[in-house]
């Protein structure tokens, strides 16, 4: 384990910082201009996972395993939440037979 | 404390009487259950003391809401008897849901760590998710739920991205150290710690649908069902608001984060009280109304003055007493229109049944805010704390928008004292009586004795 953080402590902390602001920015991306929801469930995964990546590093350079417990809190979470996520698509396709966000046209003002 | 794992415990023991179709329990038990809680949370009185190794502390705050938002998760219970009284299947998980989306919303009162927040806002959202698609046929349900889940998880990234830079500058999750380094900040701003403040900001601000991030929600109130639309528009308003209460108040707001949200609450006052005004389907104007009301307190919590919370409790809470009357009034008539939910459903209300008339009036002149009411006491505190922080020109400005504000309320009261050809068919069974008439007259004695509820 000690091993570990040293060998993440080897590379300088802002590169953990841009890294994870590419792959949340690339996810947030993903998530406001695809139109098929899997895949926008898989953006707003890699916006979890970026911030799961930010928090270990972190950690790592603090020598705090508090951002490593949270990254499981995340993990969690995640895990919930993508279960309901599919959950509802399934419900919606059942609905509408197509997983195209383009269908979600019915509320409107 | 023991009220927290009261409310868990009783969300299981609900699932457990659906699995063996004991449907008529369910009320009883789950009333119950809330008011043992309430009981548990006013025995209890163990203000400010660290609990679960230093995650969640009630303070006076945290204990007036939570008291509050048990409050209207009764009354809102008992709507339930009457409102599930024809459906047959999948009762108890609605009802276990809104308890477990309770428990979050507790923790949202009472965190003192970045990981209860964040734990909160997620037991407080994933439930909702699905009671969003409760009615599983219908198109809109569904649409409505998985448009909750998008934008929810979306938001959840940005309040997961906003703890995770603000851990990098404090080094702990810990709200006490966040404070320290906060002030710290004031001082020798790094713009880490600012950027993390923002997106956290930003993160709970769709949970309180604040303009710009207010979009889900009229959608999500439409499609919802209409039990379920009661439940976000108050326990949720509530349990969000003084989550970000609590987070500004830690943050000591930077200079840039104070303006971020003026900003914010300057649109969010324009956009829910001009688009509200060309609404005509009664659950999308109540939307809009609610995003209104967002603004007003937003503005309470820009001015972090020392009675803030107690305002903003005094505001949810008769905002929610008032919201519940009318969802549920809203079901009583929509069932007699047969599923209409365009405001045309009211007329006629008056002369089929004066008292639900008067009340309807109360209720809508509480959330216009005209004197006599609790709605009127609620935005002049609100319009006091700000002028004492100095928010001069947004005062005005909200004054303005809630005098344009009255036309769209106005406009309702008017179709219920309309005379229609055909009286509505309204058929009230006791309970939902009983409700209404507590709603209605207990916004007036708020407001004619605010001091009760500080």
């Amino acid at each position: 384990m000690e091993g570990m953080m040293t060998a993440i402590r080897v590379i300088p902390l802002e590169h953990y910082i841009v890294l994870s602001f590419i792959l949340f920015s690339i996810g947030m991306a993903g998530a406001l201009f695809r139109r098929n929801t899997i895949i926008i469930l898989m953006c707003l995964e890699l916006m979890f996972n970026s911030v799961n990546l930010l928090l270990a590093a972190f950690s790592a350079h603090h020598s705090d395993p508090g951002g490593q417990v949270f990254v499981f809190f995340i993990m969690l979470v995640a895990a919930a939440e993508v279960t309901v996520g599919l959950a509802i698509l399934v419900m919606m396709k059942r609905n509408v037979d197509s997983v195209d966000i383009n269908q979600l046209n019915r509320l409107k003002w | 404390m023991s009220a927290l794992i009261l409310t868990s415990v009783l969300g299981v023991l609900l699932l457990y009487l659906g699995l063996f179709g004991q449907k008529k329990l369910l009320v009883p038990v789950g009333v119950l259950g809330l008011l043992a809680a309430i009981g548990l949370f006013v025995m209890d009185r163990s203000i400010n003391v660290p609990m679960f190794a230093h995650m969640v502390s009630f303070d006076r705050a945290g204990w007036l809401f939570s008291c509050g938002m048990l409050v209207v998760t009764v009354l809102i219970f008992l709507f339930g008897a009457d409102y599930y009284a024809r459906q047959e299947e999948n009762v108890a998980e609605q009802y276990a849901l809104m308890i477990f989306s309770l428990t979050g919303a507790l923790l949202l009162t009472s965190y003192t760590n970045l990981l209860m927040l964040f734990l909160g806002i997620e037991i407080l959202s994933i439930p909702l998710y699905i009671m969003a698609g409760g009615k599983r046929d219908s198109m809109r349900s569904s649409e409505a739920s998985f448009k909750y889940f998008l934008l929810g998880s979306f938001a959840s990234a940005f309040l997961l991205m906003g703890i995770a830079l603000i851990y990098g500058v404090a080094a702990s999750f810990d709200l006490g150290v966040v404070k320290e380094v906060a002030l710290r900040q004031l001082v020798q701003p790094d713009i880490l710690f600012t950027l993390g403040c923002f997106f956290v900001a930003i993160g709970l601000s769709f949970k309180v649908a604040a303009a710009p991030f207010h979009f889900w929600s009229p959608d999500v109130y439409e499609g919802s069902p209409t039990l379920i639309t009661a439940f976000m528009s108050t326990v949720v308003k509530m349990a969000a608001f003084i989550g970000l209460y609590r987070f500004v108040g830690i943050t000591q707001m930077p200079p840039t984060l104070g303006k971020a949200l003026l900003v914010m609450t300057i649109f969010t006052l324009m956009i829910g009280n001009i688009v509200a005004l060309r609404q005509s389907h009664f659950k999308r104007l109540m939307a809009y109304s609610s995003i209104a009301h967002s603004g007003f307190l937003l503005m309470a919590v820009l001015s972090q003055a020392p009675n803030t919370a107690q305002v903003l409790f005094y505001y949810t809470f008769t905002y929610s007493l008032a919201t519940v009357g009318l969802f549920i009034l809203m079901t009583l008539a929509k069932r007699a229109a047969n599923g209409d939910e365009h405001i045309r459903i009211f007329r006629g209300l008056f002369r089929a049944k004066p008292w639900l008339g008067v009340v309807m009036l109360l209720l809508m002149l509480s959330l216009a805010g005209i004197p006599l009411t609790a709605g009127f006491v609620a935005k002049y505190q609100i319009f006091l704390l700000a002028i004492g922080a100095d928010l001069i020109k947004t005062t005005v400005f909200a004054v303005l928008m809630a005098l344009v504000g009255i036309y769209y309320y106005a406009v309702v009261i008017r179709e219920a004292f309309t005379p229609s050809e055909e009286a509505p068919a309204l058929v009230v069974s006791p309970v939902n009586l009983l409700l209404i008439s507590v709603c209605g007259i207990s916004v007036v004695l708020f407001g004619l004795l605010p001091g009760y509820l500080q």
